[in-house]
């Protein structure tokens, strides 16, 4: 585990949840921009999701994570009027329509909002029309869509089929435990992902490394 | 019965028993773990099988019929969503009620055990669970004790006792007019998955193991009793087949391996142990990657497990469990969904070649078959285990 030199990016990693929200609290009344405070939240993420994909962290502390991160946004987000605006990217995300799982979806959300796109996250059980909609309306070269269930297949190619249609120039990556090289041929998807870091590849596959 | 199907059935137990006990049958059994492809087979909707009990139990009927298969799993629904509708439950949506006629039903989790309802549910869980957790997943409990809930309670209890009872003589006379044999008998959970799953969720038993471990323990041990005695329970006493359990948040990487040790395994090992020495078998339903945990799985005692191979790796599973472990499994879904019926049969063959060759081995699919399995593949399957798997 590497250590951070911002303390409350380090205390995101260490998963201390009183030591963040004391972290945030006080910078907050220093009169530290909230983007700064956001900005370190994000590194701590980032660094927690860099440790999961590496394996020295599980989903365990994926989730605390998670929730730690949630529960000092509730402060933050009145602060932060009209978005950071700075970007690496839009992409958006969803699971398809006849599936309701989310713990994967929100994994990759997590993991690319801390790696700086802008993800819009459409939710469960998304109709493919919603899928068009959003991308075209955020102008979103990249749309990401999960499926666990096996039997979301025929609607995973639909949805694939619906964007391609709408947006054809629109890249879709998408991802459960089942895609794989065929699975991907057979929806006409232009990458597939069965982890959170093959998501985050796609990502940099369309929108470039850092 | 008929003398050919009293034969037959007989014939099939021996060899699926014979490859649970590690040992070689006349031929490798296939056990395929198939639900709502059933339904496809019968022509129904999803719908149907969900709401009208005889047609569940045709579909199944049906599948046994055209699929020569020695083990059947259950009929393709689990539920008998008119119960569910009876009580109002919020956490499952079923096809024709929310969703659309051919969609698959929906579990919708949620935290509906708080983390302050710890010392009333270690004191009396049934207490809790009556009291506090059944108003809150059903609308129709919402107040107990009002006209609507007692109302509510009568149809759903009644509900639940007319579905067992069809569901049990339904499947018996399967069984006797198609000389099938079931994969296994009873369910139950680790005690880990029974509180993460339906009671505190993914998220609140996450934190529960860093904010109120000691809590989360004793609940787990209060669990222990009750989910071996819901296992020979459910299973109507009998001990000759296994006890269906599936596993959820034990899978990698759900938990740090400091975790698993702690918090997931001492009372799933218990359960399984407790089973074993009333004689009853544990289905060991290994949903996703359990690799790194094979070590810790081998110290159960032998034969007390079967352990259903989906996305373990399976040369680590049969070197560490083989021999003192059935294993089953390990069909990838997708490719009964998209692959060729060619590329189905090398792959079985294959798993006959390299797995099953010293027995101790049942031909299923990694995951439970739902209706985007090709019925080509499937039939592949068989004829691959026809065709190759003689011993």
């Amino acid at each position: 585990m590497a250590v951070l030199q911002d303390e409350l990016a380090q205390a995101m990693v260490d998963l201390d949840q009183e030591k963040v929200a004391e972290l945030v609290k006080q910078r907050l009344g220093a009169g530290v921009p909230v983007l700064e405070i956001v900005s370190s939240l994000q590194a701590g993420m980032a660094e927690v999701g860099r440790m999961f994909e590496n394996g020295e962290y599980f989903l365990s502390e994926l989730i605390m994570a998670g929730e730690i991160m949630k529960e000092v946004m509730v402060d933050l987000e009145p602060h932060l009027a009209g978005g950071s605006g700075e970007h690496r990217g839009t992409i958006v995300i969803g699971t398809v329509k006849g599936d309701v799982h989310d713990l994967g979806k929100n994994i990759v959300v997590m993991l690319l909002k801390g790696a700086g796109y802008n993800v819009i996250d459409l939710g469960v059980d998304v109709p493919k029309e919603k899928f068009v909609e959003a991308v075209k309306e955020h102008k979103a070269p990249l749309v990401g869509m999960s499926a666990i269930l096996t039997a979301a297949l025929e609607s995973l190619k639909e949805t694939v089929a619906a964007v391609k249609a709408g947006v054809p120039e629109a890249k879709v990556v998408i991802g459960g435990p089942f895609m794989d090289e065929k699975v991907k041929e057979f929806c006409g998807a232009d990458f597939y992902a069965t982890s959170a870091g093959d998501g985050l590849k796609a990502a940099e596959a369309v929108f470039g490394g850092k | 019965m008929s003398n050919d199907k009293s034969k037959l059935l007989e014939e099939r137990k021996k060899r699926y028993l014979t490859a649970l006990d590690c040992g070689k049958p006349d031929r490798v059994p296939i056990g395929l773990t198939v639900s709502e492809f059933m339904a496809k087979v019968a022509g129904f909707t999803l719908q149907e099988i969900y709401y009208d009990l005889d047609k569940n139990l045709k579909a199944l009927a049906k599948f046994v019929e055209e699929y020569e298969v020695d083990t059947f799993f259950s009929a393709p629904s689990l539920w008998w969503a008119a119960s569910h509708d009876a009580v109002g439950a919020v956490y499952l949506k079923f096809a024709g009620r929310e969703l659309e006629p051919n969609t698959q039903f929906q579990y919708v989790e949620g935290e509906f055990m708080l983390p302050e309802d710890y010392d009333a549910f270690i004191e009396n869980p049934t207490e809790w669970i009556l009291t506090t957790y059944l108003p809150r997943i059903h609308k129709e409990f919402a107040e107990p004790g009002s006209y609507r809930a007692s109302v509510a309670l009568i149809k759903g209890a009644g509900a639940r006792a007319m579905e067992l009872q069809l569901t049990q003589q339904g499947t018996a006379k399967i069984m006797e007019e198609y000389g099938v044999v079931p994969a296994g008998t009873g369910l139950t959970k680790a005690p880990f998955d029974t509180l993460g799953d339906a009671l505190r969720g993914l998220k609140g038993i996450m934190m529960d193991m860093r904010k109120v471990p000691d809590k989360l323990k004793a609940a787990m041990e209060v669990l222990v009793p009750h989910n071996i005695f819901y296992a020979l329970a459910t299973a109507g006493g009998d001990t000759e087949f296994p006890a269906f359990m599936p596993l959820h948040r034990g899978a990698y990487p759900f938990l740090n391996p400091r975790q698993w040790d702690e918090f997931y395994w001492p009372t799933l090992k218990k359960v399984i142990e407790g089973l074993w020495e009333k004689g009853k078998r544990t289905y060991f339903f290994a949903e996703g990657d359990w690799t790194p945990y094979l070590e810790r799985i081998a110290e159960l005692p032998d034969k007390s497990i079967v352990f259903h191979v989906d996305m373990t790796d399976i040369d680590k599973a049969k070197k560490i469990l083989g021999g003192r472990f059935c294993l089953k499994g390990n069909i990838p879904n997708s490719l009964l969904a998209v692959g060729k019926p060619e590329e189905v049969r090398d792959y079985v063959k294959r798993l006959i070649d390299e797995y099953a060759a010293d027995g101790g081995f049942v031909i299923d699919a990694a995951a439970v078959v739902q209706g985007d399995a090709k019925e080509e593949n499937i039939r592949a399957v068989i004829e691959t285990v026809l065709l190759y798997g003689k011993y």
